[in-house]
């Protein structure tokens, strides 16, 4: 529970901030909003998880059920994503998904910096530490995605229907540039350490190779591709069961959810002792660059163009980080960063406090900011 | 029964080095590997993969003559030991028709 915990202190800071930003009214909204996200199915389940690992509990989700519902969501955001791809293109061409498109590659590429530049001059991080976290920050997680598009849709402000198409965008490149950038950085530090330390040669370009071709990208852009071109070239009703499967009006996708989300609470929940290991820093930067990250995501999505439950889920993307495709590639091209700092960061910092906070916050900053 | 002598390299170790681990001994010399998936705990327990999504640590056995077996143990040490929870160990065995796994 100590990400709660460690919240009512920064929260401290947040209320003056916020009062000079925000009326009284808004702050109260606000907190509904919160409370209304946080006693739904999902985030408590998520509780439930965290719950049972804190009293020992047995819950035991079967490695296998988890694997495949990870695989049934990642197709469907894939596949439901290229169809409303094509539709999109079909009504409006390329003219309203390219603004969105270049804005969500423009974050990818700018997070892993931002988070860089934090961690290593105001954290005082080894190179290698930072550029380790940097890179789980500049990617995205798709849980993350996929509850705050559950969030949107409860509110009655489906995102734009492309949205996914920007999860798989946001996937790779923040990982890329952390790596090539830790990569560049320790090289350069070794070489001034008179013959300390020996380079690595040829690990990135397989890290890379595996970021590029991994489970997640192979599967949402894979998925995305052919229910692009099955919608252009099949009929609807040929089309429709498929679509049913995947889609089946949310339904499956939400009830899978529920079940993944208990079994990341007791990964999370294992991973809380963790949080005193990793200090105050952490803690706070898991927490501030969500929010900054949501805000620029919430601000761009908005100047791209893209409706409220859109520039909600785009913040929400880019402010989550990644803990499935990111720590292998880190472990491989930065062995020497260390692994409890950014996957604690990533999964029991950043992605409970979206699920508990961040996702309703994002959606008030997409509305302060004018997105209807 | 023809038994022949010959020794047993195991290393146990993440999984993101265990495959890049297994097709160096290949190329060291090892004729074959088999590779399990086991759970455990040690000094380092950089773990930092979770292990529901799909990463794990994994024991790699190589089955090798002697000098086989020295240069997969010092290539391990040199280039993984530094850096990655491994841990790797030489036992004796004795092999069925052990004469064709000397390359």
């Amino acid at each position: 529970m100590t990400p709660f915990l460690a919240c009512p202190p920064l929260l401290g800071f947040l209320p003056p901030a916020m009062l000079a930003v925000l009326s009284a009214e808004q702050i109260n909204r606000m907190l509904e909003s919160l409370e209304r996200n946080l006693l739904t199915p999902i985030p408590l389940c998520f509780v439930l998880g965290i719950v049972c690992t804190r009293i020992h509990g047995g819950i035991k989700i079967p490695k296998e059920l988890y694997l495949s519902i990870a695989i049934f969501l990642l197709m469907s955001i894939g596949f439901v994503g290229g169809h409303e791809l094509a539709h999109e293109y079909q009504a409006h061409g390329v003219s309203t998904i390219w603004k969105p498109a270049l804005a969500t590659l423009f974050l990818g590429c700018v997070t892993p910096i931002t988070s860089f530049v934090v961690l290593r001059y105001l954290g005082r991080l080894s190179i290698a530490d930072s550029a380790g976290i940097a890179a789980h920050y500049g990617s995205t997680s798709a849980v993350t995605y996929a509850v705050a598009n559950s969030f949107v849709e409860q509110t009655q402000h489906p995102a734009n229907s492309f949205l996914p198409t920007l999860v798989t965008i946001l996937e790779c490149p923040g990982i890329a540039i952390a790596l090539v950038l830790g990569a560049a950085l320790m090289a350069r530090e070794r070489a001034a350490k008179a013959g300390g330390g020996r380079a690595r040669e040829g690990k990135l370009g397989e890290a890379l190779y595996e970021v590029m071709t991994g489970q997640s990208i192979m599967l949402m852009a894979g998925l995305l591709v052919i229910g692009f071109i099955s919608t252009m070239f099949m009929t609807e009703q040929a089309f429709q069961p498929f679509y049913d499967f995947f889609q089946s009006k949310g339904m499956l996708f939400r009830g899978a959810l529920c079940i993944f989300l208990l079994e990341m609470g007791l990964v999370a929940g294992e991973r809380l002792g963790d949080l005193l290991k990793v200090g105050p820093f952490l803690v706070a930067f898991g927490i501030g660059i969500a929010l900054v990250h949501g805000f620029l995501g919430a601000y761009f999505g908005h100047l791209a163009g893209l409706n409220l439950g859109g520039c909600t889920v785009l913040a929400a993307i880019v402010s989550s980080a990644s803990y499935i495709a990111a720590p292998p590639a880190v472990r491989l091209t930065l062995p020497e960063a260390n692994p409890t700092l950014s996957i604690t960061a990533a999964l029991a910092i950043t992605f409970p406090f979206n699920i508990a906070f961040g996702i309703p916050i994002y959606y008030e900053m997409a509305k302060w900011l004018g997105a209807t | 029964m023809q038994l022949y002598p010959l020794k047993l390299v195991t290393v146990v170790g993440e999984g993101v080095i265990m495959t890049d681990i297994a097709e160096e001994a290949m190329k060291l010399g090892a004729t074959g590997f088999s590779i399990t998936e086991v759970n455990g705990h040690g000094s380092r327990s950089a773990r930092n993969v979770i292990e529901t999504g799909g990463a794990k640590t994994l024991k790699a056995e190589f089955v090798v003559p002697m000098d086989v077996a020295e240069r997969i143990l010092t290539h391990v040490s040199h280039e993984y030991f530094e850096h990655y929870a491994c841990i790797a160990w030489l036992s004796d065995v004795q092999v069925v028709r052990g004469q064709q796994y000397i390359s």
